[in-house]
Order: C-alpha cells, then structure tokens, then sequence
C-alpha cells in the first residue's frame, strides 16, 4: 500500500473515500457513483478501459499450504472508509495507529514504507525501464494468534 | 510493491497478495518461516539492536496496476504473479511503549523501536520482470519494530 497513492486517490475523490460502507463487491455498481465514474475521477482523466466483470476476476489462493487463517482486526482506517482492516500509521492515520492486520495476536511486528529505484524488463520485448518505488508499505507479523477455530497458533506473516 | 511513472508521475504497478476485493485479512499472507534453511524466508527480530529482517521468495502476487484498482476495482483485471524481498530493518531512533485505547485506532499494547529500512526485490508479472537496486540504494520514510499484543492478548 502506498499513502501516496491512496492520497491522491483521496483527494481526487474524497466523498467516495470517505463514504466507504463496504468496498464495492465484484460487478456491482453502487447507487450515486458507477465504478466507472470513480475511475473517471480518480483518474482525472477519460475512462480506463471497460469495467471487468467478475467473471473474470478469477481469485486464487495465496495462502500456502496447511495454512489457518488468523482474524482480521475489527477496525480499519477512517482514511480508507473503515472497511479495510488496515491502518496507516504516520502515512494517513495516526503515528500511534495499528499497525498490524491480525487481531488476537502478541508478538513480533514491523512496519515500513520503503522508496528505490526499480528496473523493468518486458521479457518479449527486452525493452528495459527504470521506475520508482515509493513508499512500498512492508510489514510482519510473527508470533502467537488466536485464529478463526478459537485455538492459539505460531505463524509468520507478510504484508506485501 | 507501488511502481510510478518518474517524478510526480501515476501509478502504475500495484502488487499485493490479497484477491479482490481485499475485505478480510488485508494484503497479509502466511510465509513459511525458515529463516535457518534453505530459501532464507522469513522473519528475525532483534529488538536489542533494532535489527529485523523480513525476507520473502516467490510470494504470490496480483498486479492490479493501481490502488484505485486494488481497492474499488473497475480497472484491468489483476495479472498474477511472484514477488520476492528482502526487507532490513535497522538502528534505533526512539523507543516508545503505546498502550492504544482508542475505540478507532487502538486496542494494542506494545514496546517499539522506530528506525530505518530498506529493501530490495524482485517480481515476475506477466511479460515483465522487475529487480530493484541494491537494498543499501533504497531508503525509508517511516519505519519501526516492536512487539505487541492485542484482541484478547491486549492487557
């Protein structure tokens, strides 16, 4: 997550940030505002392409094998609308803000929003580009969770 | 993973690990913790010192190009992918223990070191394949370890 992003995104569309109820589910478009409408806003400029439909927003998995899921914090960012479970400390939230994404936890956690330089090959192409990366939010988490069947766990987790 | 265009420029890489619409667990996956082995994934904390390492190999990821996407969806749909880092924490600038009660932003209890990080990493998305500079190029704007305990852990 990048707070440069998410402040831009804010700002060119602050009323949808803001009015967050739930993220918009797949293929739903929301009373008031399409998605392709807040694109168009966000954006600043003409539509971004056509809206995609969840059928072919095909989830998979990221979590490895074996794997119990730990519970999302109850909270999330005002900033974000407060659906997420996420917070921002000293990017859009308070410096004293949560910083982890896991509730029922007690151990180790670090955060940081990290900027470089990255080079980009199009494999096809050979074509190469340097580009930024700004403020990449990084975090862990690894310790003893209490998880969604009720049973104390020790796990290490990423934000990527 | 937040790629932009030079300067002030757009967005144009958003890579994360959560399907969308990221209302659960946000962009957090478990890694198998090996810190000892092979592959090298995994955590190390030192909070004597300030020293953490985060390190990470071919994690699955999604590029959906921006936040906006990733977060309210309506763009291109996201184009899957691996990601490996390595994260370094380092120093110590302050120490603060946070005992966090408000009903919004808190509902921890935790000792933490703010300091320095840096990272270096690598992604396959798609055609493209990206490799970052050297971790000592790359530089923090916040940064900071702790330990802490909340939910029913929270004193």
């Amino acid at each position: 997550m990048n707070y440069r992003a998410i402040a831009a995104l804010k700002a060119s569309n602050p009323t949808r940030v803001d009015n967050i109820e739930s993220p918009v589910p797949v293929g739903e478009v929301r009373p008031g505002l399409s998605r392709r409408q807040f694109t168009r806003a966000a954006a600043g400029t003409a539509v971004v392409g056509a809206a995609i439909g969840s059928a072919l927003w095909t989830p998979v998995i990221a979590a490895p094998k074996g794997a119990f899921a730990p519970v999302p914090i109850p909270g999330g960012s005002p900033f974000l609308g407060g659906s997420y479970h996420v917070f921002g400390p000293a990017a859009f939230d308070p410096i004293d803000a949560e910083p982890i994404t896991i509730t029922n936890f007690d151990g180790f956690a670090g955060l940081a929003y990290v900027s470089g330089m990255v080079t980009q090959t199009n494999t096809k192409t050979g074509e190469k580009a340097r580009y930024p990366f700004v403020d990449s939010d990084m975090r862990f988490m690894q310790g003893n969770f209490r998880g969604t069947d009720g049973r104390i766990h020790q796990a290490t987790f990423g934000f990527i | 993973m937040d790629v932009f265009l030079p300067g002030p420029g757009a967005q144009i890489h958003d890579l994360n690990p959560t399907t969308f619409p990221p209302v659960g667990l946000f962009w957090t996956i478990q890694i198998a913790d090996d810190r000892q082995g092979d592959n090298g994934n995994g955590v190390d904390v030192n909070l004597g010192t300030g020293g953490a390492v985060l390190e990470v190999s071919n994690a699955p990821i999604f590029d959906y190009g921006d936040i906006n996407n990733a977060l309210f969806g309506g763009g291109p749909a996201p184009v899957p992918g691996t990601v490996s880092c390595k994260v370094e924490w380092q120093g110590v600038h302050q120490r603060v223990n946070i005992r966090n009660t408000d009903p919004v932003f808190g509902g921890f209890a935790g000792e933490f070191i703010r300091n320095a990080a840096q990272m270096q990493w690598t992604a396959t998305v798609g055609d493209f394949v990206f490799e970052s500079d050297a971790l000592g190029t790359s530089s923090s704007s916040f940064a900071e370890i702790g330990h802490e305990r909340n939910g029913v852990f929270f004193p």
